[in-house]
């Protein structure tokens, strides 16, 4: 056993943890953010995404011993309050989800590909950056539109003063 | 496939004279009311009230809950797939840190768990139904949550390990020794079917234990000696899985004063699970209550009991403390129901004209080592004949055992697997004889003014405009800008190609449902049902419609579902049942609560009940200012508003459509791109657009999926499966789909008070003929004329090899 510092959605936990403890699983099971979920044991389908020091990383693949003192978001995080996000708000005006469970870590990697871009998303690149998530019920139609209309409400949000006035 | 086969029985699904009700007749002015109120919600693009839930990561997936004192199973799995137990050694595994209990097949016997309660076989007024070779009830194999003597199958489990942690119970399942006689196994369902196979159940020597007979023989058989043309084909539609991408997961506990187990485990059903589980366990049903909230993701997969829900319930008894079970990926690729894995042989006979005159199929499903559901065969049995008028036909449907995991419906139970078949010999019999095949289909189509149409094998089509479906699907397609579309493709050196398909499937399910409706003094409205929604929607487009009907704000609708302690009869989500047998029922449950109100209000407002004219939730006394609420009678009455309605409903009604693929080639990597994709379904009377259309993409990217990646290859000389984790098993992903082009197509059903047909499934269903005859479209110039899925760039090059070496002999 471990001993392990980690700040998640703002608040430092510290908790021992055994060697072979996954983050997601630590992030489950020890810190009941059960929002996080695993779909599978070799790091493909991507439900288990989280933010970890601003980057998306799929948290079965980190061991908690790893994460020891960084900083993650899970999208117990993401909204403010009872208030959706911009990428959470998006995915229900665009019907984004069905049973709900790729969507916490659709959300994430999506908020991820939205900032490093700046807001500045074509179809195709959301297409080829969120491969590494996979959704059953929706085909990713609704997905690909909602992180698109995520990523102008980011960019205009961004965008000079001067340039939205325009 | 030209005799009748010796012992099958020969008869349609239909006695003479039983034909479905086809006119919902349920009338009485409160029924009226409800039915001219209906509209102001439904037809609307309703945002979901699931929504805020999941997107917080708030929603309640059966392995989010943490009982106290909670323990973890791992289950011991058969490497072998046929083999005899001789001995389970668990002392090593017992001894090891944390372990609680092992348990296996003879302690599970000892303590009197009889076998899971599949109840296989399709039952409701109208399905085809399906008998043992000879006739009589089919031997379906008894499916035991542990093996006893024998394997049947890779993955089955044969022992139990519970532990403090899921670490200690992996653990200590690797320590548990098992000794096996591996015993000859056979995986092919043809295989399995032919002389000399080995045999999985001593009860079946042949291992065939379905064979019936539907349509007429005779007539089939006088048809095809005298046709112009006929054309045959011999399909194997490939064996997938759903992919839930929730894996399955069951949490139990038992309560040893009260006699009674409490199950959290998502499904497709609650309460057809609580009667499972209480035959399993020999108990009476009300000392379990089973909980079902968010399910992530079902495709049929999930309506039938895992052998994990009942080890997790008997495992909690024996140590006292809640167990917990979660499947990792690779144990849902190995023992999640599978789906498909239908051998077809079809045979199409036409005059000069090309009209048809006759069909003959005979199909083999593989169920694998038990039989947990005859669903796909039985549907597919119904749909032989696809969208078009042919006379007579002649069916035989098999079902056989073998040493492969179980099938089990899966999106579109049966009818992609018939579709594909009537498709691609439609295709086959144009080319024969040279016309072209859209006008080839358009001369047969069933006509609207044939509704009710009654098929070759005795299935009543309720409604539709199937050319109409067809016409707008070639319009959004831009059929005849393809021409362009495949010369700047070949000017890129591409090769494009096009695939069309008609479709009608059926939508009956399981004919039981009940509604609860009861008014809060808040105005709060609680409706209890019994489906099982896994991503479908239910709590948002169920509210529109008693919102409609009762006249009131759809925020004030909440829809109540999966804890079998307050949901008390239902069927459960499969079939496409649950917006038609909910709505239905929910109808007659909002009219039964506004007669039962207006009689309060006469009460109360001291005046007879004609004299109420009811709006908006509010009866008002005609031509006074004296008036009364649904929600005022409520905080005022001494006893709950509240109705219960059951409702029993047979009739199956029939979504169609038509659908177009487009695909882009690479004649060096081989590798196929969709590039287009069209569907126009006829859902009936569409409640929610927004969802409809959800539905529909994701019902097409599983058809999708199958004809393009998916597979659950099995070794044929060792029996592995070998496609375990997402590593081997392709699947749909952003970077592989398209935008969809989907329109709903709204002829309205006149077997239920809504109009309902059912959506979804219609992406499916015609998505494996669509892909595949779009690839063979676009390889018709290097002449390959046939290719089997899944479509990969290696099946591509090597249905280009083979062309090219057939050619090169000529």
């Amino acid at each position: 056993m471990q001993e392990v510092t980690l700040r998640v959605n703002g608040e430092d936990y510290t908790r021992k943890v055994e060697g072979r403890t996954l983050l997601a699983q630590f992030l489950r099971d020890q810190l009941r953010l059960t929002g996080t979920h695993i779909g599978c044991d070799t790091t493909q389908c991507g439900a288990c995404t989280v933010l970890m020091d601003g980057r998306a990383v799929k948290s079965c693949t980190i061991l908690a011993a790893a994460a020891d003192g960084a900083e993650v978001q899970t999208i117990e995080g993401v909204a403010e309050g009872e208030r959706l996000n911009f990428v959470q708000q998006a995915f229900h005006e665009h019907h984004a989800l069905q049973c709900g469970f790729c969507t916490p870590g659709m959300v994430m990697a999506a908020t991820d590909i939205i900032r490093r871009h700046e807001g500045v998303l074509d179809e195709m690149t959301v297409r080829r950056e969120l491969e590494g998530n996979l959704c059953r019920c929706t085909g990713y139609h609704n997905i690909i539109k909602a992180v698109l209309a995520a990523a102008e409400v980011y960019r205009r949000s961004k965008a000079p003063a001067q340039a939205t006035a325009n | 496939m030209n005799a009748h086969p010796d012992g099958g029985r020969s008869g349609n699904a239909l006695g003479a004279g039983d034909i479905p009700q086809m006119n919902w007749d349920q009338t009485g002015p409160e029924m009226k009311m409800v039915r001219d109120a209906l509209f102001r919600h439904v037809g609307k693009p309703v945002r979901r009230k699931e929504d805020h839930r999941l997107l917080t990561g708030k929603g309640r997936f059966t392995d989010d809950f943490l009982l106290e004192g909670q323990t973890y199973a791992a289950i011991v799995r058969s490497e072998h797939p046929h083999a005899r137990i001789i001995s389970i050694s668990a002392d090593a595994a017992l001894a090891a840190p944390g372990v609680l209990e092992v348990l296996t097949g003879a302690d599970m016997v000892q303590d009197g768990i009889g076998p899971l309660a599949h109840n296989p076989l399709p039952s409701t007024k109208f399905d085809m139904k399906l008998c043992a070779p000879g006739g009589g009830i089919p031997f379906v194999g008894e499916h035991h949550a542990l093996a006893i003597d024998k394997v049947r199958h890779v993955g089955e489990a044969v022992a139990v390990v519970v532990a403090e942690t899921p670490g200690q119970a992996a653990d200590a399942a690797e320590l548990v020794e098992v000794e096996y006689e591996a015993l000859p196994h056979v995986v092919d369902s043809a295989q399995a079917a032919a002389q000399g196979a080995p045999v999985i159940w001593d009860e079946v020597p042949g291992n065939v234990f379905v064979e019936s007979s539907f349509g007429d023989w005779d007539a089939t058989e006088r048809a095809f000696a005298t046709a112009a043309h006929t054309v045959e084909a011999d399909f194997h539609v490939s064996r997938v899985t759903a992919v839930t991408i929730e894996p399955r997961a069951a949490v139990a506990q038992y309560d040893p004063e009260t006699g009674r187990y409490e199950l959290f485990a998502g499904s497709g059903g609650a309460v057809k699970h609580k009667g499972e589980l209480a035959r399993c366990f020999g108990i009476d049903a009300n000392r379990i209550r089973v909980h079902s909230y968010d399910v992530g993701g079902n495709f049929g997969a999930r309506n039938r009991v895992y052998p994990e829900f009942a080890l997790v319930m008997w495992a909690a008894r024996r140590t006292g403390r809640p167990v917990k079970f979660t499947a990792t990926r690779s144990e849902a690729f190995l023992t999640d129901y599978q789906g498909r894995d239908l051998r077809t042989k079809v045979a199409l006979a036409l005059d000069a004209d090309g009209k048809f005159l006759a069909m003959r199929a005979d199909n083999l499903s593989n169920v694998g080592a038990f039989c947990v559901s005859l669903s796909p065969l039985s549907k597919g049995a119904g749909l032989i004949t696809g969208s078009y008028d042919i006379p007579v036909a002649a069916l035989r449907a098999r079902a056989v055992f073998t040493n492969t995991m179980c099938t089990q419906a899966y999106r579109s139970s049966g009818r992609p697997e018939v579709t594909y078949a009537i498709e691609r010999l439609v295709e086959l019999a144009a080319r024969k004889l040279g016309v072209d095949p859209l006008e080839l289909r358009r001369k047969n189509l069933v006509h609207p003014e044939q509704m009710p149409y009654r098929n070759a094998v005795g299935q009543y089509y309720d409604s539709g405009e199937y050319e109409q479906n067809m016409d707008r699907a070639l319009e959004l397609f831009d059929w005849d800008g393809f021409a362009a579309r495949k010369d700047e493709a070949s000017q890129r050196g591409k090769l494009l190609g096009r695939g069309f398909a008609n479709y009608v499937e059926s939508s009956i399910g399981s004919p039981k449902e009940r509604a609860e409706i009861e008014v809060f003094d808040d105005g709060r409205i609680e409706v209890v049902i019994g489906t099982q929604p896994s991503g479908q929607g239910h709590e948002t487009s169920f509210a529109q419609v008693v919102a409609d009907m009762l006249q009131v704000p759809v925020e004030r609708v909440f829809i109540i579902i999966g804890d079998t302690d307050v949901v008390s009869v239902g069927g459960g989500s499969h079939s496409g049942r649950s917006m038609r047998h909910a709505g239905t029922v929910m109808a007659m449950a909002s009219a039964e609560l506004l007669a039962l109100a207006r009689g309060h209000a006469a009460e109360m407002l001291e005046t007879a009940a004609d004299e109420l004219a009811y709006a908006d939730g509010v009866f008002h006394q005609r031509g006074t200012n004296r008036s009364v609420s649904l929600q005022d009678l409520a905080a005022r009455l001494a006893d709950p508003l509240r109705v219960v309605t059951d409702n029993e409903m047979h009739t199956p009604v029939f979504p169609n459509g038509a659908a177009i693929c487009e695909v882009e080639i690479d004649p060096n990597t081989f590798h196929v791109a969709i590039t287009r994709y069209v569907s126009v379904d006829d859902v009936g009377r569409c409640i929610n657009p927004m969802i409809v259309h959800g539905q529909t993409h994701g019902g097409i990217a599983q058809g999708v999926g199958q004809a393009m990646w998916e597979l659950c290859a099995i070794d044929h000389d060792s029996g592995q499966p070998i496609a375990g984790s997402f590593m081997d098993y392709g699947m749909p992903r952003t970077d592989n789909m398209p935008f969809f082009i989907s329109e709903i197509a709204e002829v309205i059903s006149p077997t239920n008070p809504l109009g309902v047909k059912a959506g979804g499934e219609g992406g499916t269903t015609p998505a494996l003929a669509t892909v595949t005859l779009a690839v063979l479209d676009a390889l018709a110039g290097m002449g390959v004329e046939d290719i089997a899925m899944p479509l990969t760039p290696q099946a591509v090059w090597q249905a280009v090899q083979d062309a090219a070496n057939t050619q090169a002999k000529k």
